[in-house]
């Protein structure tokens, strides 16, 4: 699936995640935010990718501010995110949190 | 809990509180001009229903940010107020923002996400979102070798281009291997912004080694220097001008490999000579600085704004000295549509 236009979904409040999906190409880069970026950041990144993955985003250049989050928060931030940058919100994928 | 309200600074009341409340925490300036841009301000109430947050959008820019942190966890008001004005400003597709904040600020912005892209001794300017000035330096046409040439800067607003742009250009194309015309993005003139671009473009067409591209929200823009486009204090205009110089120096310069600026002299604008004066102080010496004078015709130095009044008093055959063909041509093709834009009060006595 291709990613129209910019998704934001998440604050920037304690345990939470704010996720901005836009377009790009050459697959999918992350640029993390994080306090505990040393110790979370590989798993933050993994779980991201898993869902955009899942989602069928091959490309997509991803803004990650991490407040703590943890991966089930991390996981529903990107897909609302993905899903209002695709224009997909009317159809909601929840399949890709399993 | 704390809870988010909309604040109506119209009402005489939640105006004084709200200066009150920022006064108190060190911010002082209410000028019109500061409050009248601003488009939505936040204010964030604890359990008492007592102020302890706000924050205002004017366009893309963050302001008048303040938090009480007593009996709160540090930081989490702020966190909260931000959170709020970008998701005002993602309701209406706006996914990038600036912060102008004071220097000891830059931090707990900086662990919100926000990128510092300048830093002065009283005040930090950061971004926020996406597309951000790397997106923007990625886009720019680059050449083979940029690196090992000589590379050239000038930014022009250009409205419209005239003789004496075109000698500028010339003159940079002259004496270096690539010349970038950024022409000012900030739709806020006479000719509008795609109109400027494309007089710049037509007019410098035969110069092989000169590209024009867009200034964006980085060079000269309404985000980054407002007091370009108003009447300004003197200390505004320097603080303002000092952010874009360094801007140009710190990202813009290094990725596009310019080693030079070249700058019009403007005799009849202060903030443009500001600008200058903040120009040579902060990028010499990296940067090679170069000052040329206005250049003029028998009778008279050419400017803009002269080609404009002109356009107003219905002299437009005067204007042929002024510019070159195209800006001509083009004046003459839209001569009624131009009038009538001064008629229905299109400022133009500022850049």
């Amino acid at each position: 699936m291709e990613i129209k236009t910019v998704g934001v979904a998440g604050t920037l409040e304690s345990s939470d995640i704010q996720i901005m999906v836009s377009p790009a190409t050459g697959g999918i880069q992350i640029e993390l935010d994080s306090e505990v970026a040393k110790a979370y950041g590989k798993q933050i990144k993994k779980v991201i990718t898993a869902t955009l993955t899942d989602f069928g985003i091959t490309s997509a250049k991803i803004k990650a501010t991490d407040k703590g989050a943890l991966d089930c928060v991390i996981a529903a931030r990107t897909l609302a995110a993905v899903q209002r940058a695709t224009g997909t919100t009317d159809q909601p994928k929840l399949e890709v949190l399993q | 809990m704390d809870k988010i309200v909309d604040l109506y600074l119209n009402i005489p009341a939640t105006r004084k509180k709200w200066e009150n409340f920022l006064a108190k925490r060190g911010i002082t300036n209410f000028s019109s001009r500061e409050v009248e841009v601003i488009d939505h301000t936040f204010g964030l109430f604890d359990d008492q229903n007592e102020l302890v947050g706000t924050g205002s959008v004017a366009g893309n820019v963050l302001k008048y940010l303040a938090v009480c942190n007593q009996d709160a966890v540090a930081g989490a008001r702020f966190n909260q107020l931000v959170t709020v004005l970008q998701q005002y400003l993602f309701n209406q597709n706006i996914y990038h923002s600036f912060v102008f904040t004071k220097e000891e600020y830059a931090a707990s912005f900086a662990h919100l996400g926000f990128t510092e892209l300048a830093r002065t001794e009283t005040a930090a300017f950061l971004e926020s979102g996406t597309p951000d000035i790397d997106d923007f330096l990625v886009n720019l046409p680059q050449v083979a070798n940029q690196a090992s040439q000589q590379v050239a800067a000038i930014v022009m607003n250009a409205n419209p281009f005239t003789l004496g742009h075109r000698q500028l250009v010339e003159l940079a194309s002259r004496e270096n291997g690539l010349v970038y015309v950024f022409v000012v993005a900030t739709d806020a003139s006479l000719f509008n912004t795609k109109e400027r671009q494309e007089l710049v473009k037509a007019g410098t067409a035969d110069l092989d080694n000169v590209l024009v591209v867009s200034g964006g929200d980085y060079l000269v823009s309404q985000s980054t220097f407002p007091a370009y486009f108003l009447k300004s204090p003197a200390e505004l205009i320097v603080s303002q001008t000092a952010v874009d110089a360094l801007v140009f120096k710190n990202k813009i310069a290094p990725a596009l490999a310019i080693k030079r600026r070249y700058l019009g002299t403007e005799p009849f604008s202060r903030t443009t000579n500001f600008y200058n004066q903040s120009l040579v102080s902060i990028l010499s010496p990296e940067i090679d600085v170069r000052i040329v004078e206005r250049f003029s015709t028998k009778e008279q130095i050419i400017t803009a704004t002269r080609v404009r009044q002109l356009l107003k008093t219905d002299q437009i055959a005067a204007i042929a000295a002024l510019v070159p063909a195209s800006t001509m041509n083009f004046m003459l093709a839209h001569q009624q549509d131009l009038q009538k834009r001064i008629k229905e009060g299109m400022n133009i006595n500022g850049n």
